[in-house]
């Protein structure tokens, strides 16, 4: 069993400011996992604003380039893909979903035109008919069909279609790798679930691994097969999903877990504030210690005692 | 195609209104001033020749019925817009008694010709060298390009326009400094007469085209790096489309918009900085004719003179907004 892509000590830093206040700020810090290949998964990276989820699906989508540490897909270095055959051979294999979809499209033009391109440059369809075949099969794939988007601008469709249709782009090339970055955060509440379910089905229908980026921890909880849980550029606890939702052991995990608020008893009772020890124990912890393996496969961010 | 239809019939009705609106304000700015044309035309007409008083009080009866000043100011303003809608501005005062239509006709081509391709060369070079500075932001030569347009864009036009007549018609006179065209030459459809007006506008032409580049040049680079970080660039490139495309039709025409309105914005002031490039070079253009007017007094032509130009800057402004919904659907709509 070989790893599709890998990420291996994988670190970014930004630099900021102009000449004389120029300091450093480190999105992401030491990170490194493994997927593997031919074993479909939800992998969610979990975090909040800042904590550098989104800069490790950049560099993952070969967007950014790491400092230091490598991204390998298939084997072969983000960093050696230059010239624009390596980059659609690397397209063909990972694919992004965004988290405006009204963003992702040019507003200027039909949405039907990006299908149109990838399948040509991507897919290699060639002709009419075999552009439009492989178009109708990408969107019949998220429950939509070329009569219904064809000729149609962004702004007339609404945002949850519009997210879909980003989803049958990026399935055109048959991607085994879909980096969807927040996807359902711009979309409606009620047709959040929809997208969700629509992910876990391309994973159990289509064997594509779909790297689930968010900061909601309850749609992580619903689909997530393995979770990373990220804090300040820090992986902080990384394992299984069921095991780390159930007992998260890191104080920013327990932090998040704890900040869910309950929709069992709606307006009884007062919400609860997470213990305060708490956050104060995950800010305390920040960016210290190392990932150590714990029970039940996960590994989690400890001080060395 | 039926809304496009009601959106060019809505646009012209609007058209309409301004032009009469315009007109109008020029029309009652030219008849409140203390200036009194038939007093003008009388002090120019006796200025050399010994009239007689009776004379004197004959010829001004007969150009207050010319002009009709002694009648109240909404009469005038009726039949002023009745022979307006025939063509008849009434005669000008400067070359009694020449109609100032004429005169307006004659000048306009000039202005016009110097403008329109002036415009629409700063406009297409200035946007296509910032687009293309926005998207690739590394190349050394288009950097370049904007150190040198950031120098320029701040330098006031008329110094501008006087160095540019110092250094090529003075330190190296290579081009002709003043006129539209060369004196000896014969006027008329042949390539000799062409050319020399071709040699004449290069000064005036170029100095416009120097200042107005930068402007347009920075704007477009500026709008350029902020369209190439959406959401949609990146998604074309994970599509595969080519990047000649890229920096085509998704860069570089979701910045045009809002440079299209910008240039609707600066067709309606190219009137009045045509004055200043017209005398800086003596270009026989309306904004000279304007200049002669205002200084002679000759109501009659700086109405014509305005009127026309209301009328041109507006219809440019109308052909502007129905390329619109052709560049964005999303204006297509409504």
């Amino acid at each position: 069993m070989s790893a599709i892509l890998e990420v291996a000590h994988v670190s970014k830093r930004f630099a900021m400011g102009g000449v004389l206040s120029r300091r450093h700020v480190e999105a992401v810090n030491d990170a490194s996992f493994a997927i593997e290949e031919g074993q479909p998964e939800v992998f969610t990276i979990v975090g909040e604003s800042g904590s550098g989820k989104t800069t490790l699906a950049r560099m993952m989508l070969g967007l950014e380039l790491p400092t230091t540490g490598e991204i390998r897909l298939s084997g072969r270095s983000m960093a050696d893909r230059r010239g624009r055959a390596a980059k659609i051979e690397f397209m063909r294999h990972a694919q992004p979903v965004f988290q405006n979809p009204f963003e992702a499209f040019n507003p200027l033009k039909r949405v039907d035109r990006y299908l149109d391109a990838s399948a040509r440059v991507l897919l290699g369809a060639r002709g009419r008919g075999a552009i439009d075949a492989a178009m109708d099969v990408a969107l019949h794939k998220v429950g939509l069909s070329l009569a219904e988007v064809r000729g149609r601008y962004a702004h007339e469709l609404s945002g949850g279609q519009l997210q879909r249709v980003a989803i049958a782009r990026a399935l055109i090339p048959n991607p085994e790798i879909l980096v969807a970055d927040e996807p359902v955060s711009m979309v409606d509440a009620s047709l959040r679930m929809s997208i969700v379910n629509l992910l876990r089905d391309l994973r159990d229908n289509l064997n594509v691994t779909v790297i689930y980026i968010t900061h909601d921890l309850a749609t992580a909880y619903y689909i997530s097969d393995r979770i990373i849980i990220m804090q300040k550029g820090y992986i902080v606890e990384m394992g299984p999903a069921q095991t780390i939702l159930e007992s998260p052991e890191h104080p920013y995990a327990r932090l998040l877990k704890e900040s869910v608020l309950p929709v069992d008893d709606p307006g009884r009772e007062r919400v609860q504030a997470p213990d305060r020890s708490l956050a104060l124990a995950a800010a305390e912890n920040s960016g210290s210690g190392r990932l150590v393996p714990r029970t039940g496969g996960r590994s989690v961010r400890m001080n060395a005692e | 195609m039926r809304t496009y239809g009601f959106f060019v019939l809505k646009r012209f009705g609007q058209l309409l209104i301004v032009v009469f609106l315009g007109v109008s304000a020029t029309f009652f700015i030219t008849h409140l001033s203390p200036l009194d044309p038939v007093e003008q035309t009388m002090g120019r007409l006796t200025r050399q020749s010994g009239f007689s008083p009776e004379a004197q009080e004959a010829m001004r009866a007969a150009l207050t019925e010319l002009y009709g000043t002694d009648k109240p100011l909404l009469e005038q303003f009726y039949s002023f817009w009745s022979r307006l809608v025939r063509g008849d501005m009434g005669p000008s005062l400067l070359a009694f008694p020449t109609p100032a239509l004429r005169l307006v006709k004659r000048a306009l081509p000039w202005t016009v010709g110097l403008l329109t391709t002036t415009v629409l060369i700063t406009w297409t070079v200035g946007n296509l060298l910032g687009g293309l500075a926005g998207y690739f932001q590394n190349s050394r030569l288009l950097k370049a390009f904007g150190v040198f347009a950031i120098g320029v864009q701040p330098i006031p036009y008329y110094i501008v326009a006087f160095i540019m007549l110092i250094l090529f018609g003075f330190l190296w006179p290579v081009l002709p400094i003043s006129g539209g065209a060369g004196m000896f030459v014969e006027p008329g459809w042949n390539i000799h007469y062409a050319l020399s007006i071709v040699h004449h506008s290069i000064l005036p032409a170029s100095s416009i085209v120097v200042v107005g580049l930068g402007t347009w040049f920075l704007g477009m680079r500026a709008l350029v790096s902020n369209v190439v970080t959406e959401d949609y660039v990146t998604y074309a490139e994970f599509g595969g489309v080519e990047s000649r495309k890229i920096v085509g039709s998704y860069v570089i025409r979701n910045a045009m918009i809002p440079q299209l309105t910008a240039l609707a914005m600066v067709l309606g002031g190219v009137f009045s900085g045509t004055i200043i490039t017209e005398e800086v070079f003596s270009y026989p253009g309306v904004g000279t004719l304007l200049i002669d007017a205002v200084n002679a007094g000759d109501y009659t032509l700086v109405l014509a003179v305005t009127s026309i130009s209301i009328a041109t800057v507006a219809t440019a402004i109308f052909v502007i907004d129905l390329l619109y919904p052709l560049l964005d659907p999303r204006v297509r709509v409504r």
